[in-house]
């Protein structure tokens, strides 16, 4: 798959933080990006189209965490292998053990830079087996 | 003004909407300590979301103070008395009254007012118990390694 292929969805409740992530992402030539606040309507827009990759905040200010989001994917028949990049300032040892346990497939720490952004989406895609 | 500093501007405004969300739920605690104090989760959330959003502005001094106050709402839900909930809520305020004030002058350096209300903040937190160990990005990744 191409880069402008790669379909990623973000869930960010930081209006500002989600564009700035859409900026970065296209930065790096990924057109086809989806941005929304929590994950709820994550899974709406989920079950609406197929997504390469999911780029999730933990704290989404709403009843459903990314956390939860992150369990509901990796449990869910159609969704369970999409690539899932939890981004949070949440770095507690304890949060970060439980996310990887859950099945994140890698982690995104506040403030992110560009190297970081470009090294794990790629790193995921790459394993994923979505980008060659 | 210039498109970097409209983007700031921007940012810091969506910050004061979350500052004022967290005040909201301060004022709604206070109303009963013990009964409300479930609410605390909704000031942290809150206070995870100014830290993030600081952290990415590179605005130090606000994150610094609402990671502590991250810190403390976690202590205080879990707190069994009212004295201790009542002790946390006064730090609470204290450090959403700073975060309040260092957005609107963001480009203002650190008064040794704030660095009191720092050291005071820590001080609640340790004698609290302290707050909950952390990770950096080189552990995590080394946490990721280890599941692989």
């Amino acid at each position: 798959m191409l880069r402008d292929e790669v379909n990623i969805l973000v869930i960010e409740d930081v209006s500002s933080m989600r564009t700035q992530i859409r900026m970065i992402l296209k930065s790096f030539g990924f057109r086809k990006i989806t941005l929304c606040e929590n994950a709820a309507e994550g899974v709406r827009l989920m079950d609406a189209e197929q997504f390469n990759l999911i780029l999730c905040d933990w704290h989404l200010g709403s009843d459903i965490s990314g956390l939860d989001f992150l369990k509901f994917v990796r449990e869910h028949p159609t969704f369970k292998d999409v690539g899932f990049i939890m981004v949070t300032a949440e770095s507690t040892r304890e949060s970060v053990i439980e996310a990887i346990r859950s099945g994140v497939d890698d982690y995104l720490i506040k403030p992110l830079t560009l190297e970081q952004i470009e090294s794990k989406v790629y790193g995921v895609l790459m394993k994923k087996r979505v980008l060659q | 003004m210039s498109d970097f500093d409209l983007k700031l501007r921007d940012f810091i405004d969506e910050l004061g909407g979350f500052a004022k969300t967290a005040e909201n739920t301060l004022a709604e605690i206070e109303k009963d300590l013990l009964g409300n104090k479930h609410k605390f989760s909704v000031f942290f959330e809150r206070m995870v979301a100014i830290r993030g959003t600081a952290q990415q502005l590179n605005l130090p001094d606000v994150a610094r103070i609402a990671q502590l106050g991250e810190e403390i709402s976690v202590k205080a839900a879990t707190a069994e008395t009212r004295a201790q909930i009542r002790k946390c809520v006064g730090s609470l305020w204290d450090a959403l009254t700073t975060i309040k004030y260092l957005l609107e002058h963001y480009t203002e350096k650190t008064t040794e007012e704030q660095e009191i209300l720092v050291n005071r903040l820590d001080a609640t937190l340790r004698a609290m118990g302290g707050a909950r160990p952390s990770v950096n990005a080189a552990e995590i990744d080394e946490l990721l390694k280890q599941r692989r």
